[in-house]
C-alpha cells in the first residue's frame, strides 16, 4: 500500500492519493495536502466549507453528494468550485477531505 | 518501431513487451495535431515495483508480483486447473460451446484485425489483433491440456506456460473492450471478444484477479451496499429528492418520482452512476414517464436502484447474483416488466445473459428503454416541439445495445423527430465503434490507464465524433448522444483530455434530455452548452 507523508506523519493512500484509513483524517491532514492538489497558500474559510460540507454528507449517506448538490447547498457554481479546488471535486475535495475515491460509473 | 510479435514471445520475460512511441497513433486532423507526437505518460517506477507491468505501456490490474518461486508455480497450477473448467460443461454452463467453437474453428485469416478499432489505433501491434490473445490460450489449452499436445505444440504452434505469459495474458485481457466488432466481420463466426471474456472470467473465479474498479469496489460493493456507487437506500433517495427538486425548476411544475409502487406496470432500473454524474438523465426519465402517463416505479431495496451488473465483464458467479437480485426485486414487488434505463451492460445484462439463469417467476419480461421512449415518442403521447434542438447532434451506438441485441431503429425514429440537425456517425448501428470505454475501461484509471484509453481506445470514437461534425463551424454547439452510463463517461473524458468543448464545441448527454430539451411544455431547457442554454422562450 503506497503511503504519503504529510508534517511529519505518515497515512495509507491508494495509488491515486485517496486516504485508506478514513479514521485517521484530521484537519492538518487536508491542510498539509493541500499543496499536492495545486492549492495556494493555506486553506480558506470557503476550502473549509466546502470541506465539512463533504465530510458531513458522507458521514451521513457513506458517498460524496453529486456536484450539483455540492454546489448549491453551498450557494456557488462549478466555476468556482475548480477555483478552489483546481484538480477538481472528486480528485481535489474529496481527497482532501478524506473521503474514498468516487466508484461505480461516474 | 513495430517488431512483429507472435503468441509465443508472450513467455519471454523482458521489461516491456510493446510499447508505443509518441507518432506511431494515427493522427487526429486539426485542431489537434499538437496532440499526435503525444505519449502514454510512462509508469512511475516507484508504483510498478511490486506488481506485474512487463506487457506493454499501461497496467489495468495490478497483480502482485509473486513472492517466490513455489508462489509462482501455485499460480500456474491454478491458470491451468480454471483452464480445465472452462470446458467443462459442469463448470461452465454459461458459455461453453461458443467458447469451444470458437476454440475449434478459427482460421486466422485476420479480418477481425482490421475491424478492431484497438488494434488500428494502437498503430498496428500484434498484441491487440483480436486472435492474438485467442491464439494464446488456445496454445495453452492444447500443449499443457490436450493429450499428446507437447508432441503436437511443435506443429500447430508452441508457447511456453510459466507465470510471465499468464500475468501478461491477465493484462492483455484487459486491452480489449468486449465490444465484439471482431466476431461480426469473422467469416466462420469466431467469437474473440467472446474467448477474451472467458480469459477474464477464469483469471476472476480461479485465481482471484480482477481490476478492483469493477471486483472489489464494483460487484462485491454492490451486494453488499446496494451500489457500486457506494450509495445506500436513504443516499439513492436523498439524490433523487434533489434531483426532482431540479426538474421541477426545468418543467415549471410538480415531478413525480414513484418508490417502490407494488404492481406497478414498470419497474424502472437506471444505472446509479446517473444519479451521480449525470442526475438530469433519471431526472429526465421522470418527466417522461409522467408526461405519458405511464405506470411505473424506482426500487429503494438494495441493488434495486442500480442496474449495473459489472460480472457481465469477466465473473459469472458475480454476474449471477447480481442478476437474480434484480429479477428478484421485480418479483416481489409484482410489477409486469423490467425497462432498462440508459446502460448498455446492463441492457445485455439483464435481457440477453440472464435469459439463462432466471427461470418460473424470475423470468419476468424485460425491455430496453429505448423501446419504451419510441413508444412514447413516436405514438405522440408527449406534446414536442422539436424545433428547440435546432443544433447539430450525432449518435453514439452503445455495442451492447445495438451490436449484442440488434436494437438499432428505435433510438433512430426518435432523433429524427425530435433533432432536425441529426447525422449519422460512419460507420453506425450495428458497425460502429466502440466508445473505448466497454467492459469497465471508463472506470478503471488506476496508474497510468485513463491515459492509454483516452489516447488508444478511445481514439477510434473520437476521430468518429469529429468527422461526423466536420462540415459544422467551430463555434456552433454540437451535441453526442450517447444513450449509455459508461460511454458517456469515455465520451466526457476525451472530451475532456483533447479540450474538445473549447476546440470544437463538443458536448455529450443522453437521449430521454434531448427528448425532454424538445418537450413543448417545458419552462426551461434541459439541455444547457457551458453557460449558454440550448434555447431561450
Amino acid at each position: 500500500m503506497p503511503t504519503v507523508e504529510l508534517s511529519g506523519k505518515t497515512y495509507e493512500v491508494d495509488e491515486d492519493g485517496f486516504l485508506q484509513e478514513l479514521d485517521k483524517w484530521n484537519e492538518e491532514f487536508a491542510e498539509a495536502y493541500a499543496k499536492e492538489e495545486d492549492i495556494e497558500g493555506t486553506l480558506t474559510e470557503e476550502h473549509w466549507k466546502i470541506i465539512n460540507y463533504l465530510r458531513d454528507y458522507f458521514q451521513k449517506f457513506g458517498i460524496a453528494p453529486m456536484i450539483r448538490k455540492l454546489c448549491k447547498d453551498n450557494g456557488i457554481d462549478v466555476k468556482k468550485l475548480y477555483e478552489l479546488f483546481p484538480t477538481g471535486p472528486a480528485k481535489g475535495a474529496c481527497k482532501l477531505a478524506g473521503l474514498s475515491k468516487p466508484t461505480g460509473c461516474v | 518501431m513495430n517488431k512483429p510479435l507472435n503468441p509465443s514471445d508472450l513467455a519471454r520475460p523482458s521489461e516491456c513487451l510493446c510499447h508505443i512511441e509518441p507518432g506511431e497513433l494515427p493522427p487526429l486532423p486539426p485542431p489537434y495535431e499538437d496532440f499526435n507526437q503525444t505519449a502514454i505518460p510512462p509508469l512511475k517506477p516507484d508504483k510498478i515495483k511490486n506488481i506485474e507491468a512487463s506487457l506493454d505501456d499501461t497496467v489495468a490490474i495490478g497483480i502482485p508480483k509473486p513472492a517466490n518461486k513455489q508462489e509462482e508455480e501455485e499460480l500456474v497450477r491454478r491458470f491451468l486447473a480454471g483452464l480445465q473448467k472452462l470446458f467443462e460443461k459442469n463448470n461452465n454452463w454459461t458459455f461453453l460451446q461458443p467458447l469451444m467453437l470458437s476454440m475449434e474453428h478459427c482460421a486466422k485469416c485476420q479480418t477481425c484485425s482490421d475491424a478492431c478499432p484497438i488494434y488500428e489505433m494502437s498503430g498496428k501491434k500484434d498484441i491487440h489483433r483480436p486472435m492474438f490473445r485467442a491464439e494464446v490460450l488456445r496454445r495453452i489449452y492444447n500443449k499443457y491440456l490436450k493429450p499428446g499436445g507437447k508432441i503436437t505444440a511443435k506443429f500447430t504452434g508452441d508457447i511456453d506456460l510459466n507465470w510471465t505469459t499468464i500475468a501478461r495474458l491477465a493484462e492483455l485481457s484487459y486491452r480489449c473492450t468486449l465490444c465484439r466488432r471482431c466476431a461480426t466481420v469473422c467469416p466462420i463466426g469466431v467469437d474473440n471478444g467472446l474467448i477474451n471474456h472467458e480469459i477474464r472470467k477464469l483469471f476472476s473465479q480461479e485465481m482471484g484477479i480482477a481490476p478492483k474498479e469493477i471486483h472489489d469496489k464494483g460487484t462485491v460493493q454492490h451486494l453488499r451496499v446496494g451500489s457500486t456507487t457506494g450509495m445506500t437506500p436513504a443516499a439513492a433517495k436523498d439524490s433523487m429528492e434533489f434531483i426532482q427538486e431540479e426538474m421541477e425548476e426545468i418543467t415549471g411544475s410538480k415531478v413525480e418520482v414513484p418508490w417502490d409502487v407494488e404492481g406497478a406496470d414498470i419497474l424502472l432500473l437506471h444505472n446509479a452512476g446517473e444519479m451521480l454524474a449525470w442526475p438530469e438523465n433519471v431526472g429526465a426519465f421522470a418527466i417522461i414517464f409522467q408526461a405519458a402517463g405511464l405506470s411505473w416505479t424506482l426500487s429503494s431495496e438494495a441493488a434495486g436502484y442500480d442496474a449495473v451488473n459489472y460480472g457481465l465483464w469477466y465473473d459469472d458467479v458475480q454476474f449471477s447474483r447480481v442478476a437474480v437480485r434484480h429479477a428478484d426485486i421485480a418479483r416481489r414487488l409484482k410489477v409486469k416488466k423490467i425497462v432498462v434505463g440508459e446502460c448498455g451492460h446492463a441492457h445485455k445484462a439483464l435481457t440477453v445473459i440472464a435469459d439463462r439463469l432466471l427461470t418460473g417467476d424470475l423470468n419476468i419480461p424485460r425491455e430496453s428503454a429505448m423501446v419504451t421512449l419510441e413508444e412514447i415518442v413516436l405514438k405522440g403521447k408527449i406534446k414536442l416541439n422539436p424545433s428547440r434542438n435546432n443544433f447539430p447532434v450525432t449518435l453514439h451506438d452503445p455495442c451492447n445495445i445495438v451490436r449484442a441485441m440488434g436494437i438499432v431503429e428505435p433510438q433512430r425514429r426518435i432523433l429524427r423527430k425530435i433533432a432536425p440537425k441529426f447525422r449519422e456517425m460512419t460507420p453506425h448501428g450495428v458497425m460502429n465503434y466502440c466508445c473505448g470505454g466497454g467492459s469497465g475501461f471508463a472506470i478503471m484509471s488506476g496508474y497510468n490507464f485513463a491515459e492509454w484509453r483516452n489516447l488508444v481506445s478511445s481514439r477510434k470514437k473520437f476521430l468518429q465524433i469529429l468527422e461526423a461534425f466536420k462540415d459544422e463551424p467551430r463555434e456552433v454547439p454540437k451535441y453526442v448522444c450517447a444513450p449509455c452510463s459508461n460511454c458517456k463517461g469515455a465520451i466526457r473524458d476525451i472530451i475532456g483530455y483533447y479540450s474538445a468543448e473549447e476546440r470544437s464545441r463538443l458536448y455529450y448527454g443522453g437521449l430521454v434530455e434531448l427528448i425532454v430539451n424538445a418537450m413543448a411544455d417545458m419552462k426551461k431547457p434541459m439541455i444547457r452548452f457551458g453557460d449558454e442554454p440550448s434555447w431561450t422562450s
